[in-house]
């Protein structure tokens, strides 16, 4: 904690950071003040005026001052809900539902837009403004990733500072002036990068919003719960967010200032396809001699595991790296048991490497595995590998996807596979398949590449009668001291 | 405890047919006047418009649905009857409603859903009716749910006068 000063907030002392302006100095202490064009990862330019609170400094009678302008310093006496300021406010608000549109039915930042929390609050009920709202384009394409809505966007300049200061790729500007100011990209080019999600959560109101997201729930009926992405080894802190218990349909970060501060990428944004496929695996799977699939339950699988592990010789454990460190000690010490080192696959590097967050390596829990002992190794040395041994336990969520599922079908029939894994993989050298729950449905730990521990949580239930990994790898380890009662194949 | 104090009866109502006399009278006085009761359902109750019916959604003049799927009368819902997933339009109404369930076995017909809508696109209408053999035929889709704007414009108009002598009544 850096140097503090002693201010009075609304009557209180309270230590205040002299580098932060007065805004954050409020917020930190619980004083609810409100704010459009100042976001604490960017540079405030105290642009929207919403921010007004009276300030006394010394003998000069007390001032209504922007709060996000202001920095703190020491003997201030604050008070945020002095009348001059909360008429200040009030007028400023006025002044921006001026030109707005009433689209919160269609609008889809309604229900986390501080514009409609602030005019909810504090606004009249009625608008005396008689002159015509300004007409502007209201789906204006900005790329693949954002679509503009000009009529809602209240100029406060947080998506350009975005641009400029973050990826550090100015894009956007606003054009020009007075009441005919509007948000632009140069020649309406297509907005380019990886970070281009992130302007539909610092824009305060619905003027950006992501197509992908677009109109796809009211945000009330999400279900928001804390995660971390899966996307690369940076594990960005990020809310994972349902819709009735089932489909994920939107993730966006959470704060976290050791790892990924405000921000994440787009490609961890929205690459979550995985999480919502069809074809989930529920309980075990055995291959029966017709060549089809019988469903038992997850146990009966795991019985059949334990006895191909004691009939037949060699074996080998591979693991996704997706596994999380609490899975990664079971599988260990279940290693150790049959006397192999536990490796992983370690997908080849990809071309998103930037010097902001995105690490280019694929592999979210790398540094929490090999810290664990396990190996990090190719997939086609896995392949390599895998065909000198007699059975070989493939495990955790898209194991089969990293290997590359032709692969995996593709292995000799001689070889016994146990794959648990979200999916099936219809091949004759699958012998037994294991449900597994995916990211958004387990609790975990994965580490990143710095050594910061991400946690899991789950947002949904697993499909049924799908057993935890940790639960069906404890259940395979306590099976495999007790004695085989004979093999069953 | 309660002690009931059994009355005791007079000679007349122990005769027990004087009694059986006055019982008849009655009867058959009736028998000879108007009958109240109703053929239902071949002769149903007159609605009015202040009949809360099960909600029916308003499909406009143009042929387009009123409703924008923004989901209030969703969240107004007591019972957790409605279900709505919208999309995106090319009108400049830019989103509709998907799919919109109502269980009307869950609806209790409060009329908050009618009280929520920011589009007037939700009324109750003056149909009563309910049963199926089935749960699921009760759960109401967007087809079964659409009415011509006609067929709920006596509620419609009811409803604005009733919100119009709330909002005058209120703001003094
Ligand atoms: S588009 Fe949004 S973030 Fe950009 S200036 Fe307008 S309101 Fe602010
Ligand atoms: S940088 Fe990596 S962890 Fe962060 S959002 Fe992108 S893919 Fe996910
Ligand atoms: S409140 Fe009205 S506009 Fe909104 S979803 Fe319900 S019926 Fe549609
Ligand atoms: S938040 Fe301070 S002026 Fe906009």
């Amino acid at each position: 904690m850096s140097e503090t000063v002693t201010i009075t907030l609304n009557g209180r002392e309270v230590e205040a950071d002299p580098k932060k302006p007065l805004i954050a100095a409020c917020h930190e202490h619980g004083e609810a003040v409100p704010h459009y064009c100042y976001h604490p990862g960017l540079t405030p330019v105290g642009s929207c005026r919403i921010c007004q609170v009276q300030v006394k400094q010394g003998e000069a009678p007390p001032r209504t001052v922007a709060a996000c302008r202001t920095p703190v310093a020491a003997g201030m006496v604050v008070d945020t809900e002095a009348a001059p300021a909360h008429e200040a406010r009030r007028q400023c608000l006025e002044f921006l539902l001026k030109n707005h549109p009433l689209d919160c039915p269609i609008c889809d930042k309604a229900g986390e837009c501080t514009l409609q929390d602030y005019a909810f609050q504090e606004g009249q009920g009625k608008g005396r403004s008689v002159e015509p709202r300004r007409k502007l384009p209201k789906r204006k394409d900005l790329g693949e990733v954002i679509l503009l809505d000009n009529e809602r966007c209240i100029l406060c300049s947080r998506c350009v500072r975005f641009m400029e200061e973050v990826p550090k790729t100015p894009q956007l500007c606003i054009a020009g002036r007075g009441s005919h100011s509007t948000v632009e990209t140069w020649n309406d080019q297509p907005l380019t990068g990886n970070y281009q999600g992130n302007l539909a959560d610092v824009c305060p109101v619905g003027a950006l919003t992501l197509r992908k997201f677009r109109f796809q729930a009211r945000v009330w009926n999400l279900l928001k719960v804390a995660s971390t992405c899966p996307g690369c080894s940076r594990g960005c802190a990020v809310t994972v967010e349902v819709l009735r218990h089932g489909a994920l349909k939107r993730v966006r970060p959470r704060h976290e200032p050791a790892v990924n501060g405000w921000w994440m990428c787009d490609q961890g944004r929205f690459g979550f396809e995985d999480a919502n496929r069809p074809d989930r695996l529920a309980g075990g799977a055995l291959r029966s001699q017709s060549g089809g699939w019988e469903a038992v339950p997850t146990d009966a699988a795991l019985e059949t595991t334990r006895d191909m592990f004691a009939v037949h010789g060699e074996a080998r454990i591979v693991a996704s790296p997706f596994v999380t460190v609490e899975e990664g000690r079971e599988l260990a010490a279940l290693a150790k048991t049959i006397g192999c080192r536990p490796v992983f696959v370690s997908p080849p590097p990809n071309e998103w490497a930037d010097d902001l967050l995105h690490t280019g390596d694929p592999a979210p829990n790398r540094r929490g595995l090999s810290e664990l002992g396990f190996e990090a190794l190719p997939p086609d040395e896995i392949l390599a590998r895998v065909g000198e041994v007699e059975v070989v336990l493939l495990v955790g969520e898209r194991v089969a996807d990293l290997i590359g599922r032709e692969a995996v079908a593709a292995l000799p029939e001689a070889l016994r596979v146990i794959l648990m894994d979200e999916a099936l993989v219809d091949s004759p050298a699958v012998d037994v398949a294991i449900g597994v729950p995916n990211y958004i449905e387990r609790t975990g730990t994965w580490i990143n590449v710095d050594g910061h521990a991400g946690r899991l949580n789950p947002a949904r239930p697993a499909p049924p009668q799908t057993w935890t990994l940790v639960r069906s790898l404890d259940y395979l380890h306590t099976l495999l001291h007790t004695e085989p009662q004979g093999a069953r194949r | 405890m309660v002690i009931v104090k059994r009355k005791t009866l007079s000679l007349a109502e122990r005769l027990y047919l004087p009694e059986v006399v006055r019982g008849l009278s009655i009867t058959f006085r009736k028998l000879f006047q108007p009958k109240i009761t109703r053929q239902y359902p071949e002769d149903p109750l007159p609605t009015t418009s202040v009949t809360r019916g099960q909600p029916r959604l308003v499909v406009k003049d143009d042929g387009n649905i009123a409703c924008v799927s923004c989901g209030l009368c969703e969240a107004a819902c007591p019972a957790y009857a409605i279900t709505i997933d919208g999309h995106e339009t090319d009108r400049s109404i830019e989103r509709e409603p998907e799919e919109f369930q109502i269980d009307m076995l869950r609806c209790i017909l409060c009329g908050f859903c009618e009280e929520a809508c920011p589009k007037d696109a939700i009324f109750m209408s003056n149909e009563l009716e309910l049963a199926d053999t089935t749960r699921s035929a009760l759960v109401y889709d967007l087809e079964r749910l659409k009415r011509p704007a006609a067929a709920l414009a006596e509620r419609m108009d009811y409803i604005k006068r009733i919100n119009k002598r709330w909002q005058t009544s209120s703001s003094t």
